[in-house]
């Protein structure tokens, strides 16, 4: 009996490899993002609002 | 503008949409045997019907109707090709029309349609009507609004939270996201929100899968027995599973998230940076049951293609979305002024990644578009049509997209203050006219999406299977080859007596091209009803002059007819394309704008990891280097290849002209027992005899007047002409021991 996860062969012969290969890494990715970011938080500047609130600053730390 | 505005040109949009006919079906028919209101002279043995993709087996079908409706035969998709739909027919079937019930579900995408065709024996017949079922499925535009809105919505809403909120808004202060409790509180309701509206247009999507399957209403659907059979049993259902399956870990990540954010307010930020992968994942589904999977070229870039342009639209429209969402809650405690100032920061972190989007959903539609539009005539079909419009609303949506992006960097465009001067309310209305345009346009997406793809123009030349008859004695032989090109045929003789069919005799078959003298494997014919034998096969490589050499055995006599065809490869069934520069240069573009669309994630990396300009200049050029090295290397490969190939089958010195027929045969035997007394009863003549699966006719033309091994020169005094019907006559030797 033939055991298909995915994609049948409808793209060749390598398609079910290609595929879980593919999801395999994303979700290897995943778990290395998880403990990367566990592990190191993110660079946030931790600037105040400024007091020209019209100067053009790419952050605003939103209380 | 008011509301009433906004909803006029959503309105307007839909319309405009509205305008396009769709239709719910994927893949096409490539090759008809017989031919769409062919006129036959004698009924055909079997009809065949090629499509552009692989087929469903469980649910593709193929009824034949004769003129009072009655089924008189049924099919499927065939065993050696899963692109075929085929079914015998009865015997002696009368003159009359016939119409064929095709129903094919396409494994790419699950598509359904239905088509009738018609054929007729004797004489044509008018006031036939054929049915061709093209109607659109609502509910599939619909399922897919929900399933696919709801895939775009959760990673841009994940994309949103680290490509943008972060670092326009983060604060240390909040350690559960790094975001105040109330934005993150939003941002959860709208993945909960989103995974749901997924979850539900996924059961739909199962429900509508199965009422196309099994053709059967809403209600008997919703049976178990129905549904399940679809979800365990197809392709579309391998992938739901798969989709479902990442959904609920998505789910699962995000329960877990609220459950501890309290106990363990720093795991909210992992879990959502980690939840952009099962995102990407999750879109990627989509993508493996999309029009990209039926590509005749090179699908698999199709693919991943269609994946990327998912991702890009999910960014730019999803992020979209999610941040009108947040906007109101992120700026209610702060007055106006700091509201702008709020707003300009978190907008123009969002206008630098919708702009890499942007250049990723252009460059990637385009080349998902030139696998279906070939030309004008593409462009004037249904497809076509829908593509246009879905351009036309595209256009507006950036239009808006760049008056946001001059309205939150007034800086840079300081000629046109005059008319540029942001306020908030304009960041918020232009948003909102941006998200219901968005919203118009994946409409129009997910019924692009249910709308067939065009048959290219060059796929709908008719042309002729090859067929013939002769006659040997009292016996009539005709044969045809199906679809009669290059690539995969089926070979059907038939055997008659007069009018009555010949079923017991033993039929094996050998196709061969003269002039590259190369061998196939012997055919044994499987005999069929009506004194029908048929063989499949993929020797026939290349156009030109092809030989079958038939040997009917009956009552042990052995009898030989010898067929001539000239094989022309637009007869043979389309499978794949090479792509067209106008596709390498769009898959160019593509790489082009998703490196735009990663530089500034690939220059951060670059500056935290403290590489200089050499260092990177050294990494790339080896990157090239690297890939140009793998390239030419591929090709030494290829080209080796070609080589051993022409080594071994190189293109013979002397050709054979003369067809083995049996009159050949008869002569070539005559001769060569005059001839060539000496070969007789020796071992090296045994040994030449058991090797003429892989021996070549100019090798047996040169043994005859050069001798083989021990076996002397015999056919010097022979006429040049009789020579071949020596190497005819023991080249039939094959034959009689397959």
């Amino acid at each position: 009996m033939q055991f298909f996860v995915l994609a049948h062969g409808a793209l060749g012969i390598w398609d079910e490899l290609i595929f879980l290969g593919v999801a395999v890494l994303f979700l290897i990715f995943m778990a290395v993002s998880w403990v990367r970011s566990r592990a190191i938080p993110p660079t946030i500047e931790d600037t105040p609002m400024p007091d020209d609130i019209s100067a053009d600053k790419s952050h605003f730390r939103l209380d | 503008m008011t509301h009433r505005h906004l909803w006029a040109i959503f309105a307007l949009m839909l319309g405009l949409f509205s305008l396009v006919p769709s239709t719910s079906a994927h893949g096409y028919l490539v090759r008809a045997i017989p031919e769409n209101r062919a006129v036959l002279d004698r009924a055909p043995t079997r009809v065949q019907y090629w499509f552009s993709e692989g087929l469903e087996a469980q649910f593709s079908t193929i009824n034949i109707r004769d003129q009072q409706g009655n089924i008189l035969a049924s099919g499927g998709v065939s065993e050696t090709d899963a692109s075929l739909l085929t079914a015998r027919l009865p015997n002696d079937l009368p003159d009359g029309a016939y119409v064929v019930e095709l129903r094919p579900a396409f494994a790419s995408d699950g598509h359904v349609y239905a088509e009738s065709r018609v054929f007729f024996i004797g004489e044509a017949i008018g006031g036939i009507d054929i049915r061709t079922d093209t109607t659109a499925i609502p509910l599939e535009v619909f399922w897919r609004f929900l399933a696919v809105g709801a895939s775009l919505v959760l990673f841009g809403t994940l994309a949103l939270y680290g490509w943008v909120l972060l670092p326009a808004w983060g604060n240390k202060t909040h350690k559960a996201g790094w975001l105040p409790p109330r934005l993150m509180n939003r941002l959860h309701a709208l993945i909960g929100f989103s995974l749901l509206v997924g979850f539900i247009g996924n059961g739909l999507a199962l429900i509508q899968q199965t009422m196309i399957f099994f053709n059967i209403p809403f209600d008997q659907a919703l049976q178990p027995q129905f549904w399940e059979l679809v979800r365990v049993g197809s392709r579309f259902g391998d992938v739901w599973m798969w989709r479902m399956g990442l959904m609920s870990l998505l789910g699962a990540m995000f329960v877990a998230t609220l459950i501890y954010q309290k106990r363990y307010p720093e795991v909210v930020y992992p879990f959502w940076i980690a939840g952009l992968w099962v995102g990407a994942l999750i879109i990627g589904t989509f993508s493996i049951v999309s029009h990209a999977a039926g590509a005749l070229t090179i699908a698999w870039v199709g693919v991943f293609v269609d994946w990327t342009h998912g991702l890009g639209v999910a960014v730019w429209v999803g992020g979209l979305f999610a941040l009108m969402l947040c906007l109101p809650v992120a700026l209610a405690p702060y007055p106006n002024d700091q509201r702008l100032s709020a707003t300009r920061a978190v907008v123009n972190r969002f206008s630098a990644v919708a702009i890499g989007a942007v250049a990723v959903v252009i460059a990637s539609g385009v080349y998902s578009a030139s696998n279906w539009i070939y030309g004008t005539e593409e462009l004037q079909s249904s497809f076509g049509g829908a593509l246009i419009a879905k351009v036309v609303m595209i256009l507006p949506l950036l239009g808006i997209g760049g008056l946001n992006h001059l309205l939150a960097h007034p800086e840079q465009y300081a000629r046109l203050r005059k008319w540029v001067n942001p306020r908030l309310t304009h960041f918020i209305r232009i948003t909102r006219i941006e998200v219901l345009l968005a919203s118009a346009v994946l409409i129009a997406a997910c019924t692009l999406s249910a709308t067939p793809i065009p048959t290219p123009a060059f796929i709908q030349s008719e042309t002729q299977t090859p067929s013939a008859i002769q006659q040997i004695g009292d016996m009539t032989v005709s044969m045809s080859i199906s679809p009669g090109g290059t690539g995969v045929n089926t070979f059907d003789i038939a055997l008659a007596r007069g009018d009555v069919a010949i079923s017991d005799a033993d039929v094996v078959m050998i196709n061969s091209s003269p002039s590259a003298d190369t061998r196939r494997d012997v055919h044994i014919s499987e005999p069929i009803d009506g004194g029908v034998y048929v063989s499949a096969g993929a020797e026939i490589d290349h156009e030109g002059v092809w030989w079958s050499s038939v040997n009917i055995t009956e009552n042990g006599v052995t009898q030989r007819v010898a067929f001539a065809w000239t094989i022309n490869a637009d007869a043979g069934v389309i499978v794949s394309l090479p792509p067209t520069p106008i596709q390498l240069l769009a898959l160019g573009g593509v790489f082009g704008a998703v490196s735009f669309a990663l530089s500034p994630i690939v220059r951060r990396r670059i500056k935290k990891m403290g590489m200089n300009t050499f260092t990177v200049s050294f990494a790339v050029a080896a990157t090239l280097l690297t890939i140009f090295a793998l390239v030419i290397g591929w090709q030494v490969m290829e080209n080796a290849q070609r080589q051993y190939l022409a080594t071994l089958n190189p293109p013979p010195v002397v050709i054979n002209p003369t067809l083995p027929t049996q009159e050949s045969l008869n002569l070539g035997e005559a001769l060569f027992n005059d001839v060539c007394v000496a070969w007789h009863n020796t071992r090296d003549f045994d040994e030449l005899v058991s090797r003429l699966n892989r021996t070549r006719d100019e090798t047996l033309y040169s043994a005859f007047i050069d001798g083989w091994r021990d076996l002397p020169p015999c056919a010097r005094d022979v006429a040049l002409e009789a020579r071949w019907d020596m190497v005819n006559y023991i080249r039939g030797w094959q034959l009689q021991t397959p």
